[in-house]
């Protein structure tokens, strides 16, 4: 995913209900600092976002769903920077790029904001293509706010968009994630993924009574969610939190009776197509599975879900960045051993063990989420393993799901 | 006071020496890399762990204090 690599991002976008942060767009395709003062009207003081953040909490919209407001809390003292990861090294994944080239000041307001909340002096926007970054940089060259606002574009790959990965490339070393697990806010780094900023500037606009008129109690307001796979209109879709899988399907357009679902991309799982499962953290963890950045993929059930497996799975592999042992040699067994499910040679007990084996073993949670999505996956397939034990399933692979280019 | 055995694992090349050294806290998988077997450490058991740690070729392992 090197900026020669690049092809412009599909930017498709959508929504269930009202839509907060893709306010405008189905107007214009881009809101310059005019437009989008129009949409959203002007910004708020940033004294208030603290407090907003403990009555109307907002999950880190990266993945892991580590609270702003907690993250903020555990800075010591004064921020020193404020990092907007917009890297999205997610293959599957295009929300916070769509944000970024379509409505930038949504974001660049809740990263002015919160370094002026926690005293920062410094802000970067992390990105991993050029056209990300114009877009950016055009926004910042609108705004009086924003004169210390940098744009870097930093090399891509799966590991690399971890926060200690981006933190690092930003520091002149190499992107990617460093042995010790300490996060950067113990040295005044506070890195937060591109929506958490654009929900934050949300938050500050309505303040939390109204920012919490849709969504959970636990988890209020909306998400963005990209979905893909076999669905007829793929996108960046808007939804109020805890909303049902059944509606945004439907409204994407999945086949009636989806054969599985991977919520939270290639770091999540496989999960059963179930129409009353509520799309919120609460909702996936109830179900089993994580809802990580948001990333809904569909298989419909004329491409050979096991093959569509395994071509993922030796993705991974290949973007194991090569620095932990177990990472190294475990991806890429754990890769032969789904290959060799799908050429119906085995069965699925060395797999599961390779998983465990490589789980918590990495500097960063790479192995983990592999081994999460290989999991997941043979479970939801045990009759789809045995298919392939007794002959093979008879259809071909479609490549539904999206892999990125390997390295 | 207790204490945690971590792994860094962008240091560990697998050297195998922890294991051959303490092979009740750690074993080795198929590809020679150490497996944990349980990370807490009593402060009795220190003087006994901290030659497999010293020994580490990669410098990769080290005794975390538990500050809390």
């Amino acid at each position: 995913m090197t900026a020669l690599l690049d092809r412009p991002v599909d930017t498709t976008a959508w929504t269930v209900g009202e839509p907060r942060l893709l306010a405008g767009l189905a107007e214009q395709f881009r809101l310059d600092l005019a437009a989008h003062i129009a949409v959203h009207g002007p910004l708020p003081p940033a004294e208030r976002l603290l407090g907003y953040l403990d009555a109307a909490p907002i999950a880190g919209r990266g993945g892991a769903g580590f609270p702003l407001g907690a993250k903020l809390r555990s800075l010591p003292g004064r921020a020193k920077h404020v990092v907007v990861n917009g890297t999205e090294s997610e293959p599957a994944s295009r929300k916070d790029r769509t944000l970024l080239l379509r409505t930038p000041h949504l974001v660049l307001d809740g990263a002015v904001a919160t370094a002026a909340a926690t005293g920062a002096r410094e802000v970067t926007v992390a990105v991993h293509d050029e056209a990300v970054a114009a877009s950016v940089r055009s926004a910042v060259a609108e705004r009086r706010d924003a004169r210390g606002v940098r744009v870097r574009v930093i090399p891509g790959g799966f590991v690399a968009g971890e926060a200690r990965a981006v933190v690092r490339a930003l520091q002149g070393g190499p992107a990617l994630p460093p042995g010790r697990r300490t996060p950067p806010t113990e040295t005044g780094t506070l890195v937060s993924n591109a929506e958490t900023f654009a929900q934050a500037a949300i938050l500050l606009r309505r303040g939390p009574h109204r920012f919490a008129d849709t969504g959970t109690r636990t988890e209020p307001g909306t998400t963005l969610l990209t979905v893909g796979g076999a669905v007829a209109r793929p996108g960046v879709v808007e939804i109020p939190l805890g909303t049902p899988l059944g509606i945004v399907l439907s409204a994407a357009g999945a086949p009636v009776a989806p054969e599985a679902v991977i919520l939270g991309g290639y770091h999540g799982s496989w999960v059963r197509p179930l129409p009353e499962l509520r799309l919120s953290r609460e909702g996936a963890a109830a179900a089993g599975a994580a809802f990580g950045a948001g990333v809904l993929l569909v298989l419909d059930g004329a491409s050979c879900a096991l093959g569509e497996l395994t071509r993922v799975a030796g993705w991974l592999a290949a973007e194991s960045a090569r620095q932990c042992g177990p990472c190294r040699f475990g991806l890429p067994a754990l890769a032969a051993d789904v290959t060799a499910l799908a050429l119906g040679q085995r069965r699925p007990g060395a797999a599961f063990e390779h998983a465990r084996v490589v789980t918590g073993r990495g500097a960063c949670a790479h192995p983990d989420g592999a081994a999460r999505f290989v999991t997941s996956g043979l479970h939801l397939l045990a009759d789809e393993v045995d298919r392939h034990r007794a002959g093979g399933c008879r259809r071909p692979v479609l490549a539904q799901l999206p892999i990125g280019s390997a390295r | 006071m207790s204490a945690r055995v971590t792994v860094d694992w962008t240091r560990c090349d697998g050297h195998g020496l922890c294991a051959a050294l303490s092979p009740d806290r750690f074993a080795l998988d198929e590809w020679g890399f150490p497996i944990v077997r349980d990370p807490a450490v009593r402060e009795q058991d220190v003087p006994d762990l901290r030659p497999a740690i010293n020994a580490c070729p990669a410098l990769a392992l080290r005794l975390e204090r538990a500050h809390r």
